[in-house]
């Protein structure tokens, strides 16, 4: 028995060691999805063009663009363009040569001092809402304190004060990508290991002859899954520990935790691989693994909370990722890896990643064949 | 279980949608034949022997094979059987030595065991030398070779073969065929072979039951078959000096000529019951008439003709691949009837 499900782990080791190119991929990878992630979402906006028409001599127009130097100066969030003709601005925005025209009329001190409202135009380029939005709130802010003519030294009594006081060392946003970059290694370990060797001998023809022989489906089952947990689990191993080093959280902190994150990263490798099997179990060709394996990330990804919030979603979506075990897998290694939660706080998630992992298990038996 | 048969068929039936592979077979092998199963591409012998070796399910009837039924007992037959598919089958990613032993464990073989039988056996089928070698670099004739190798790990003591020669050079062809005569005269192993070569049935095969779109239409040796059809071998005379029609009447009185046809150019066929043999008594006779024979050949009947015979069409006929368009990319569909 012991002998049979031996040799069926040691064929897929020796194989798989006899391919480091997949081994260096699928450790590389996830660190540049880490690297890609944390930098295209969190980055602050600078230099974005703003086209300046003042036609306005008076002390608040000279006021407000000193304003708007500071910010230039500063954040960058702009860089502001001179300009004279106002139609000029308008176009070099729809041109795309700006991404904003701010118009100061040349009633705008007068408006400011005497009664009446001053305007100031602004012209946006909406199809970048995130550029637009930011322009629109940084002029606003830079117009709103001209009317003030003193900052007041006390503060305001009658109005409540937050304070914020953070329950848990500072985490930043692309810290907060570990636990997806870990997430992602383990999805990418489990598709090409496990079920996917079963694709493979299929589409090479050499599954009928494991097939002839007196191996059992358990030995073949069981013994693809412990071989693809130990590939796994060395990769996204590795993965956790160059992630936790690049992104500067101290690898005490996942040394001290490493039993809970270890249970954690085997119980989710254990949950994949047995979905893998019940979804690869009777495909015959790798493209279609090709083709779902992208397919799969971005729906097991995206809406695992790794890396926008599962609050924001939508009803349905929000449904989706109660049953997406990635979202429990994030959660619990958030839990342990940012709180310090012990066994206990995850408990949750690690009952429900065992209770996926028995339904995929049997699923992926009864669709297994043991023929042709 | 104690049986003499190795092999017991009964209306054994493979449908596969509207197309029925296997067509009700009925036969019988006893320990220690070599069987042989002849017959065109397309004509069933795989989906045959995928069922009796228990990866196909038959849709109806019953196959006893080393005393287990296939349907009923899969398990125990796998354990009994050795089995060389028709496609290559050897992990590429692994060594010939590898790839034996991998198999010596999923019968769970000993460990010394194992190694002392992978070594006699890699050096009868002449890969000890490149043992240690992935098998990605072998040719089809040494992958083919570790492959009858691989499957006597265990020791079986039935051997399936699916056309065991299929794409080799002829001379891979003879070291397989003298290594499986070797089998069943040393070992006295039970040997069920499928081919599409008429050669290497009727030299290698006992008994040879020819297969048609599923159905059995002859079983016999080979002898046995060639005898059973009319004509028998044509021995094609040229005759020159004296009239042919001389000839042919003196060589017509013999006893072992069944007919006669002229042919154009002073040619006449004679239908005998042994060419090779029977000719140096045909041309006495042509001689004694005054009769001079210029040239003479023969044509000795083989499967062949009563491949032809059977089924009025040539075995060589080879069927389009099929493609299944849902996986696409040209891969032949493995149902390999």
């Amino acid at each position: 028995m012991m002998i049979k499900l031996l040799a069926v782990i040691e064929r897929d080791l020796k194989k798989f060691r006899r391919n480091p190119i997949v081994l260096a991929m699928s450790i590389l990878m996830p660190i540049i999805y880490l690297v890609i992630l944390g930098n295209s979402f969190q980055g602050k906006l600078t230099d974005l063009p703003v086209a300046l028409v003042n036609q306005d001599t008076g002390p608040f127009a000279k006021r407000l663009v000193e304003n708007l130097m500071a910010i230039q100066a500063g954040p960058r969030t702009f860089r502001l363009v001179d300009l004279t003709d106002q139609q000029k601005a308008v176009n070099g925005v729809r041109a795309g040569l700006y991404k904003a025209a701010l118009i100061i009329p040349e009633d705008f001190s007068k408006r400011m001092t005497v009664a009446g409202r001053p305007d100031l135009g602004l012209f946006l380029d909406n199809t970048d809402s995130i550029s637009a939005d930011n322009i629109r709130s940084l002029i606003l802010a830079a117009a709103a304190s001209l009317g003030v003519d003193y900052v007041p030294i006390r503060e305001v009594t009658n109005q409540p004060l937050l304070r914020d006081i953070n329950l848990y060392p500072k985490v930043d946003y692309y810290q907060s990508l570990v636990p997806g970059v870990v997430i992602m290694a383990i999805f990418l370990g489990t598709l090409t290991t496990g079920a996917f060797n079963l694709v493979m001998d299929r589409f090479l023809g050499i599954d009928e002859s494991y097939l002839l022989t007196p191996l059992t489906k358990a030995d073949i089952v069981s013994g693809l899954i412990i071989s693809g947990l130990g590939i796994t689990l060395m990769n996204a191993g590795l993965v956790f520990a160059v992630s936790l080093l690049i992104t500067g959280i101290p690898i005490s902190r996942g040394l001290l935790n490493f039993v809970p994150l270890f249970i954690i990263v085997a119980l989710t490798t254990l949950c994949l691989l047995s979905l893998m099997f019940a979804i690869l179990g009777r495909i015959k060709h790798p493209r279609i693994v090709g083709v779902l394996s992208g397919f799969l990330n971005v729906i097991l990804f995206f809406p695992s909370g790794s890396v926008y919030p599962i609050a924001s979603f939508p009803g349905w979506l929000k449904g989706f990722a109660a049953i997406n075990p990635e979202a429990y897998a994030v959660d619990a290694l958030k839990s342990v890896l940012f709180k310090g939660a012990g066994m206990t706080g995850v408990m949750g998630d690690l009952m429900f990643l065992v209770l996926f992992t028995a339904v995929m298990m049997t699923l992926s038996i009864l669709t297994f064949k043991r023929t042709l | 279980m104690q049986n003499d048969k190795a092999i017991t068929v009964s209306q054994i039936t493979k449908k596969f949608g509207a197309v029925t592979a296997v067509d009700g077979i009925d036969f019988e092998v006893p320990r220690g034949e070599f069987f042989g199963f002849l017959g065109p591409n397309g004509a069933g012998k795989t989906t045959l022997i995928r069922m009796l070796t228990t990866i196909l399910k038959p849709t109806s009837g019953q196959a006893i094979v080393s005393g287990f039924d296939v349907a009923k007992d899969p398990g125990e037959v796998r354990k009994h059987i050795g089995v060389v598919p028709q496609a290559s089958t050897s992990d590429l990613d692994l060594t010939g030595r590898e790839n034996m032993d991998l198999y010596g464990r999923f019968y769970g073989i000993k460990a010394a065991e194992r190694r002392e039988r992978i070594k006699n056996l890699l050096d009868t089928v002449g890969l000890a030398q490149r043992a240690d070698d992935l098998v990605a670099t072998y040719s089809g004739g040494m992958r083919r070779r570790l492959e009858i190798a691989r499957v006597l790990v265990h020791s079986p003591a039935l051997l399936f073969l699916d056309e065991p020669t299929i794409g080799l050079d002829p001379q891979s062809r003879r070291v397989v065929w003298d290594f499986l005569r070797k089998l069943t005269e040393k070992a006295s192993m039970t040997i069920f072979l499928t081919t599409h070569y008429m050669d290497e049935a009727e030299s290698l095969c006992g008994r040879v039951a020819i297969i048609d779109t599923g159905k059995i239409i002859a079983l016999g040796s080979p002898a046995e078959l060639k005898a059973n059809i009319p004509g028998n071998d044509i021995i094609t005379l040229a005759v020159g000096k004296a009239a042919p029609q001389d000839v042919a009447g003196a060589v017509e009185k013999l006893p072992f000529v069944h007919k006669i046809k002229p042919e154009e150019g002073g040619e006449i066929r004679v239908y005998v019951d042994n060419g090779p043999k029977d000719l140096p008594a045909l041309i006495d006779a042509a001689r004694a008439v005054g009769g001079e024979i210029t040239s003479a050949s023969v044509h000795e009947q083989s499967l062949e003709d009563v491949f032809i015979h059977y089924t009025g069409k040539s075995i060589r006929e080879e069927e389009a691949k099929k493609v299944s368009f849902f996986i696409g990319a040209g891969l032949p569909q493995r149902l390999g009837r």
